[in-house]
């Protein structure tokens, strides 16, 4: 002891002190090291800090996020007084960009910046959810009301018609494969960010302009999204736990008739059918009347003809009446929970996390669970290497009945009747449940919800591995080797209504995506001179992405219900459902980048790419994409100085071409499909071209011009951009129809140009500082576009409906993309309507639906279609307001859009011309046309219509909406809280979706869309039965310790 | 590295590679007979449904096929006219290819082989375009392998034009086709096919015009077609099956009846046929086995008229095999009884028999059988195009559908035709025979205005009505080269 005592009294000096900020405050949590060895410290609550270190002179490091580092030296035992500096150069000012992070004050191309690292401290379940009403020129729409499913993300319109039209993804420096919606909307084969935990994201990087993104190539005409994860800082280890658990609601319930008024339709309907049955019948005969003209047995119905007794008799015995919405929609609940460490020493760099979260949907039997973990961490080998990996693993769940689209159980739900049998109750024709007499065949959309089984599970892992040499001062070798691993795994059961598990089908299926990139960049990096600042980069790198589909479904039923999987059925064959395929494509690149600034004032940039892709044809299999901006920061300027209010001021100019590769991996390649045909009694196989080839497809162009504008006023508390742009699309990938004759009804080709114009204006101002802060973010976006050539001769492309008949989308030269054809309904028609002559389809009468005779040949056909809207939205906009004061929080996101329309189908299904009875139909029919003297709301028609409708301006909706998107109140803890327990901690209590307003009076959600509203090779997705957006109520807690 | 750009599809051919073996061409000749498949369902909605055979006007709602039964001028938009257009199409050009590559790489195959191939692949492009003539009028002529591009070109093309391949294509079939197939080439078409195809675009081509563009040409080929059902009968290798249900029964499939028919098997293959059951609703199931409505296509019958059912003798047998008139699911539970008054077409159902869903019977569907060239011999008599015994025949089948039913002598044409109707019944002629009487529009007109009671269909419909419109979207897609057939819009 004695000894131990002595040597410390000899070897060590005891060094305290204080560390404060510029306004004198004790700071927290400031690391002290001693220079050049691990021996350190930390601060305590007020700044104060006491460390040993050995008897000879030496240099302290006092280090603290958002704070300048500084040494101080000492030569013998003594106290400090520390005032640390706050770091001007915050993370905000430094924005990521294509291989590499650029000054923010240097940034040429139109780049949008979303400080993601407090995502956290609001309930988001999805990166792109982070997204939505949060930056200029992004447009993020949630089409899906199932939990875990992917928003569709638009950044400056729309530019291509057949490829792809979503952003290309990159996380940290990894680019992922970019996967489009399908033609009903959604992502049947995955999102790009399925799985990606949002609490890990530090910054998310718009690249809107050609270039900012043109080196990213054949893949950034859509914009590209760099997604940055948290890293480490040096300082004291961060660990924090963040949790929320909240409840939801779907935001609203379709008008929909209710069972009284069902019945008054139907009876309404049959009592029709009867008086037009044979002369001589009134719809005042009762049953037993019509039984007999029908020659029926007592007690027998033609239920076409007879409306059922019991809807007249008191207290309707022996029926329930039902409303389907009630039952199947339920109070869902979520909860998250994460947690994460992360810090910093000298050679070391960590951030770990994991994350739990499980959502139970608005409607039964809606499920998603998610496992996520990450771990980036990174070595300082030496002075000139280092090295590091990024991991992480994923898991989700999801379970799905089979809710939306185009005859799933939501549109049974809303059509199927509202009585039901008193014994068959919720289980209507469903089971050994029979089906009501003058219902449709529906079965029980509750009994389809509880007793089919989808569940989708994904197990993803995104690793990146790379090592950073420094050949020379600021000469910078990096190579990255990047896999994306998806293992995705789908089983359904679904039982048969009348037989259960007998006659239930049983599918499953697999993919595994793959997608390897290697890449390799040489950058530089010098200021010459004091006042040339330049960077330079080159770079190769190497895309290879492969996906394999297993799948497997039952034939001739199951055994028996008790086993769902599929050894349980009672035979596999048939090989169009089973089978294993694979495909695959290769990216090759070559990349370089200059960019210059001469004294902080004048910037320039180029980059060059040239891609190849074997998804093109053989002679046209590499493109070049170049690009090149300017600036001038006029703020800088001598003369600027003078003027005191302007903080910041910069001129921008970029054009810049990019490429779309957004295709089918081979289809430049005529392959064969299967056609299979009997002789014999016994399959015989057929094989024949099932695509027209194209030996010259390639690269679709995009051409962006971009002015922009940064701004500062009054030291920056009033700060943003603003941009106008022209994005010209060429040479575009179109399936163009052909003439059926050809044997095929479409081929892709290059043709045609459409133009996305607009501007987008993002501002932030600090409306109040002080005690109270007030802050405000708003961006507003204008895009317009227009279709400027098709194919040949510019004829227009009629896109069929599939099933329709005529087209009710249109792509002509001078209009909007997608333009919505359809004949225009002006009202109901009368019988002067008829005297006078009013042009009709053939069948029409009174109280039919009045159309508008566009070419004026007195009939109306379906050369009467015109375009009376386009899907996209003109204006597009976003405003978040926060207020701070004394530990509150307050954050307010409200987002909208103006000028777009849907075509819905759901609408037509449920608000249609000349429904049966037997089904349920829209609120909106209750104010329809019953006859002369009680003409209703004079926009529906009578119920039972005697022609063969077109397809009208009826099921035309305004997509206008303004929405609440997110209230968050929060409360810093800190204050209250013991240091020793936590650092800090926050409690919050946020409100989703509560308040907005829409007229979409078709379906649930104005943004839905689960199904194709065209024939193959067009993207227009509509909505056929999407589930309503959901409120809910979060309650969160932040603690860091 | 930059090698790695050239992949091809690793989960399917492709054509480089394709055309290589006897395997590969009998691959692209089944592929090519594949589009067969379709033809059944679309014969019962665009001949069936739309002649006086069927009243096919919904109790609620409208369906996409009353358009075609109600004689709607908007049929421009008709999914099932789009679809009688591309789909025969389709066949087209896979038998384009399959000449032309037989043409170029046909060394693999031997002599025989390659010359029977060449014979099925022009008996079905003329199948197909005899299809498209009967259905649109001119249609444009393509006969070998084009790209879209160079297809777009091409107008219609005059209905004689198209006829005179037709004709070409199956008399070189009946040259190269072998006489009969056994074990595993049972289906295909056979020299007798082509020669009875043949008879039957031959007296398709002799009948009227009606003043309109249509596939009657008023030839006058009814001796040329009688030498050719000559021939067939002479074979001796078809019977006139004394049974009628016989020639339609499940376990008697590829009989002495059948000269052509399109092969289907069940078992969830995706081989099975839908057409059994497209017309009728899942009550028709339900009354004959409990819960088997998910059979049915829909919930809506396409009844037969009551023309139809009036046509026939009470114990007619034909009546008994193609409709049930009137029918009920018995009570259960809670539910009543409910009774449907209206008459089925079930034909080729065998409820015990079904598949695995509605779209897997395995019934075949017989385009062209023996009782058809003894009746179109009897046409080409009654049109002077040869010597024979048309009262003969006229017995011989209405007694195999009433027993001792009276004798006729001096059968008319008129009469002829309504024996057809009665002989053929869902069998897909009925829209086509009618278009070879020159009263066809009034036959029509007269049925509408007597069994219409619903007010639905137009009326009274004119010789325009008699063809279809050029699908919308094919006027479309031609840029609006073809001009559309006139009464329609």
């Amino acid at each position: 002891v004695q000894a131990r005592a002595s040597f410390k009294a000899v070897a060590e000096w005891q060094l305290t002190g204080k560390v404060t900020s510029a306004n004198g405050e004790g700071i927290p949590g400031v690391t002290v090291v001693l220079k050049g060895s691990t021996r350190g410290t930390t601060t305590g609550a007020d700044g104060s800090f006491t460390i040993a270190v050995p008897e000879s002179a030496g240099t302290l490091v006092f280090s603290s996020i958002g704070f300048l580092t500084q040494e101080r030296s000492f030569t013998g035992a003594q106290s400090f007084s520390v005032k640390l500096a706050e770091d001007t150069k915050a993370l905000d000012e430094v924005v990521v960009v294509g291989y590499g992070t650029q000054k923010k004050a240097d940034v040429t191309g139109a780049i949008a910046t979303l400080d993601a690292s407090k995502l956290e401290e609001r309930p988001i379940l999805r990166v792109d959810q982070a997204l939505v009403g949060t930056l200029a020129g992004v447009q993020v729409q949630q089409n899906t009301g199932l939990p875990g499913r992917g928003f569709t993300v638009q950044i400056r319109g729309n530019g291509s018609i057949t490829a792809n039209n979503q952003p290309l993804y990159v996380i940290d420096g990894f680019p992922l494969e970019a996967v489009s919606p399908n033609s009903n909307g959604n992502y049947a084969n995955g999102s790009p960010l399925d799985n990606i935990n949002p609490n890990d994201i530090q910054s998310i990087e718009v690249l809107k302009d050609a270039a900012a993104a043109a080196i990213y190539g054949s893949r950034a005409a859509n914009g590209v999204v760099l997604v940055t994860t948290k890293r480490g800082k040096t300082g004291k280890p961060q660990i924090s736990f963040n949790t929320y658990a909240g409840v939801s609601q779907a935001v609203r319930k379709m008008d929909l008739l209710s069972s009284e008024e069902w019945i008054e339709r139907a009876t309404e309907l049959i009592n029709g059918a009867w008086v037009r049955s044979a002369p001589g019948r009134s719809a005042s005969d009762n049953n037993d009347v019509r039984r007999a003209a029908l020659k029926l047995a007592p007690g027998a119905y033609d239920p076409g003809l007879m409306p059922d007794d019991r809807w007249s008799q008191p207290g309707h015995p022996g029926l329930d009446y039902v409303d389907w919405q009630d039952e199947i929609f339920r109070t869902g609940k979520v909860q998250n929970y994460q947690v994460s460490a992360a810090g910093a020493t000298d050679n070391v760099n960590y951030y770990v996390s994991g994350n739990y979260t499980n959502q139970d949907g608005i409607v039964i039997g809606v499920n998603y669970k998610r496992y996520s973990a990450r771990a980036n961490m990174e070595v300082q080998a030496s002075k000139r290497l280092k090295f590091g990996l990024n991991i992480s693993p994923s898991y989700s769940i999801s379970n799905d009945p089979g809710v939306e689209g185009k005859d799933n159980i939501l549109q049974k739900l809303i059509t199927t009747a509202p009585v039901v049998e008193s014994t068959a109750g919720l289980n209507t024709n469903y089971g050994k449940f029979d089906r009501y007499l003058w219902a449709n065949s529906n079965n029980s959309p509750y009994s389809l919800l509880t007793d089919r089984q989808q569940r989708s599970t994904n197990f993803r892992t995104l690793s990146t591995v790379f090592g950073e040499l420094q050949i020379i001062e600021g000469l910078r070798f990096r190579t990255t080797l990047n896999l994306d691993n998806n293992d995705a795994r789908n089983k359904s059961y679904v039982p048969n209504a009348t037989s259960g598990g007998l006659g239930a089908t049983g599918t499953f299926s697999a993919y595994r995506k793959q997608a390897f990139v290697n890449e390799n960049t040489l950058g530089y990096n010098r200021t010459l001179f004091d006042k040339h600042s330049i960077s330079a980069l080159a770079g190769y790198s190497y895309n290879f992405f492969k996906t394999e589909t297993d799948k497997l479904k039952s034939s001739g039923g199951f055994v028996n219900g008790a086993v769902t999987t599929l050894n349980g059925a009672q035979n596999i064959s048939g090989t169009a459902d089973n089978g294993t395929s694979e495909t695959q494509n290769v990216l090759l690149s070559y990349f370089g980048r200059l960019q210059y600034a001469f004294d902080g004032k004048y910037l320039l940039s180029a980059s060059v790419r040239r891609d190849g892709s074997s998804r093109f044809g053989e002679n046209d299999k590499w493109g070049v994409f170049p690009a090149a901006s300017v600036g001038w920061r006029i703020s800088q300027e001598s003369f600027m100085q003078a003027v005191k209010p302007v903080s910041e001021l910069k001129l921008r100019a970029s054009l810049g071409y990019s490429g779309n590769n957004g295709i089918g991996d081979y289809s430049s390649v005529p392959t064969l499909g299967i056609y299979n045909y009997v002789f014999g009694n016994a399959l015989s196989t057929g094989q024949a071209p099932n695509i027209a080839a194209n030996p010259d497809l390639r690269w679709e162009k995009s051409r962006t011009v971009d002015f922009g504008l940064d701004y500062g006023f009054l030291k920056n508390r009033i700060f943003g951009s603003f941009d106008y742009y022209t994005k010209t699309s060429s040479d575009l990938l179109l399936n163009q129809p052909v003439p059926g004759s050809s044997g095929f009804g479409s081929q892709l080709v290059n043709i045609g140009e459409v133009v996305n114009r607009g501007w987008e204006v993002e501002m932030n101002t600090r409306n109040l500082t002080g005690a109270f802060q007030w802050n405000t973010a708003l961006n507003l976006t204008h895009n317009q576009n227009q279709v400027k050539h098709l194919g040949a001769g510019d004829a227009p492309i009629e896109i069929g409906t599939a099933a329709y008949g005529a087209a009710s989308v249109l792509l002509q030269v001078g209009q909007p993309m997608y333009s919505i054809y359809v004949v225009e309904q002006t009202g109901i028609l009368t019988q002067q309507d008829l005297d006078n002559g009013t042009p009709i389809i053939q069948g029409q009468t009174v109280g039919d639906p009045k159309y508008f005779d566009a070419n004026g040949d007195g009939i109306i056909s379906v050369a009467d279609r015109k375009i009376m809207g386009q899907p996209s939205p003109k204006l597009v906009w976003g405003i978040t307001n926060t207020f701070n004061y004394k530990g509150f929080d307050l954050s307010v996101l409200v987002q909208g859009q103006n000028g777009g329309s849907m075509y819905s189908l759901i609408g037509r299904a449920i608000d249609g011309t000349s429904m049966g009875y037997n089904q349920n139909v829209s609120g909106n029919q209750r104010d329809r046309w019953r006859s002369v003297d009680s003409p209703g709301a004079g926009i529906r028609g009578q119920a039972r219509a005697n022609f063969s409708p077109l397809l009208s301006s009826s099921w035309l909706y305004s997509t206008n909406y303004y929405r609440v998107r997110n209230i968050t109140v929060g409360y810093n803890l800190g204050n209250v809280l013991n240091k020793r327990i936590a650092q800090g901690a926050r409690v919050y209590l946020s409100a989703e979706n509560f308040f907005g307003h829409d007229n979409y009076t078709g379906g649930y959600n104005v943004e839905a869309t689960n199904s194709s509203n065209s024939s193959d090779g067009f993207s227009v997705a509509t909505d056929y039965g999407g589930l309503p957006l959901t409120k809910s109520m979060t309650l969160g807690l932040n603690v860091t310790f | 590295c930059e090698d790695e750009l050239d992949q091809s599809p690793i989960s399917s051919g492709s054509v480089p590679t394709f055309y290589r073996s006897a395997t590969d061409f009998n691959q692209a000749l089944s592929a090519t007979y594949s589009v067969l498949r379709g033809y059944p369902d679309r014969e019962l909605t665009l001949s069936e449904t739309r002649s006086d055979n069927i009243y096919g006007v919904s109790t609620q709602g409208i369906r996409p096929w009353e358009s075609v039964n109600n004689f709607a001028t908007t049929l421009a938009t008709s999914e099932y006219v789009d679809d009688a257009w591309s789909s025969n199409y389709t066949g087209i050009f896979r038998a384009n290819v399959l000449l032309d590559q037989l043409a170029q790489n046909g060394s693999v195959l031997t002599d025989d082989a390659r010359n029977r191939m060449e014979g099925e692949a022009k008996f079905l492009r003329a199948f197909y375009y005899f299809n498209l003539v009967q259905y649109f009028g001119p249609v444009p002529l393509v006969d070998k392998p084009l790209d879209p591009a160079a297809v777009r070109t091409i107008n219609r093309t005059p209905v004689a034009e198209v006829y005179d391949l037709i004709i070409r294509d199956l008399q070189t079939a009946g040259d190269k086709l072998s006489s009969s197939y056994t074990g595993a080439d049972v289906g295909r078409a056979t020299k007798w096919a082509a020669k009875g195809m043949l008879a039957r675009v031959y007296i398709t081509r002799s009948g009227p015009t009606h003043g309109i563009d249509g596939p009657g040409r008023g030839t006058n080929d009814y001796a040329a077609a009688n030498t050719l059902l000559d021939e067939i009968i002479n074979s001796k290798l078809f019977t006139f099956l004394p049974v009628y249900a016989d020639i339609f029964s499940y376990t008697n499939e590829n009989n002495k009846e059948v000269l052509f028919d399109i092969q289907y098997i069940s078992g969830g293959t995706g081989l099975g046929a839908s057409y059994p059951s497209i017309l009728v609703t899942g009550n028709y199931f339900n009354s004959v086995v409990a819960n088997t409505s998910g059979f049915s296509t829909g919930d809506e019958l396409r009844a037969a008229s009551d023309n139809l059912i009036n046509t026939y003798a009470q114990n007619d047998l034909r009546r008994a095999q193609a409709l049930q008139v009137g029918f009920t699911v018995p009570a259960s539970g809670s539910t009543p009884a409910v009774t449907e008054p209206r008459a089925a077409f079930k034909k080729y159902l065998d409820v015990p028999k079904r598949g695995s869903s509605r779209t897997d019977w395995s019934i075949n569907f017989i385009v062209l059988r023996y009782t058809d060239i003894l009746m179109m011999k009897a046409e080409c008599v009654l049109k002077g195009g040869g010597a024979g015994d048309v009262d003969g025949i006229m017995n011989q089948v209405r007694r195999r559908g009433i027993a001792n039913a009276p004798l006729v002598t001096g059968t008319t044409f008129d009469q002829l035709m309504e024996e057809r109707r009665r002989e053929f019944v869902g069998e897909g002629l009925r829209w086509h025979d009618l278009l070879r009487s020159p009263s066809a529009v009034n036959i029509m007109n007269n049925w509408i205005a007597a069994d219409d009671i619903r007010n639905r269909m137009r009326k009274p419909i004119n010789a325009n009505d008699l063809i279809y419109p050029v699908p919308q979207s094919e006027m479309a897609a031609s840029g609006y080269l073809y001009k559309q057939n006139p009464g329609y819009n």
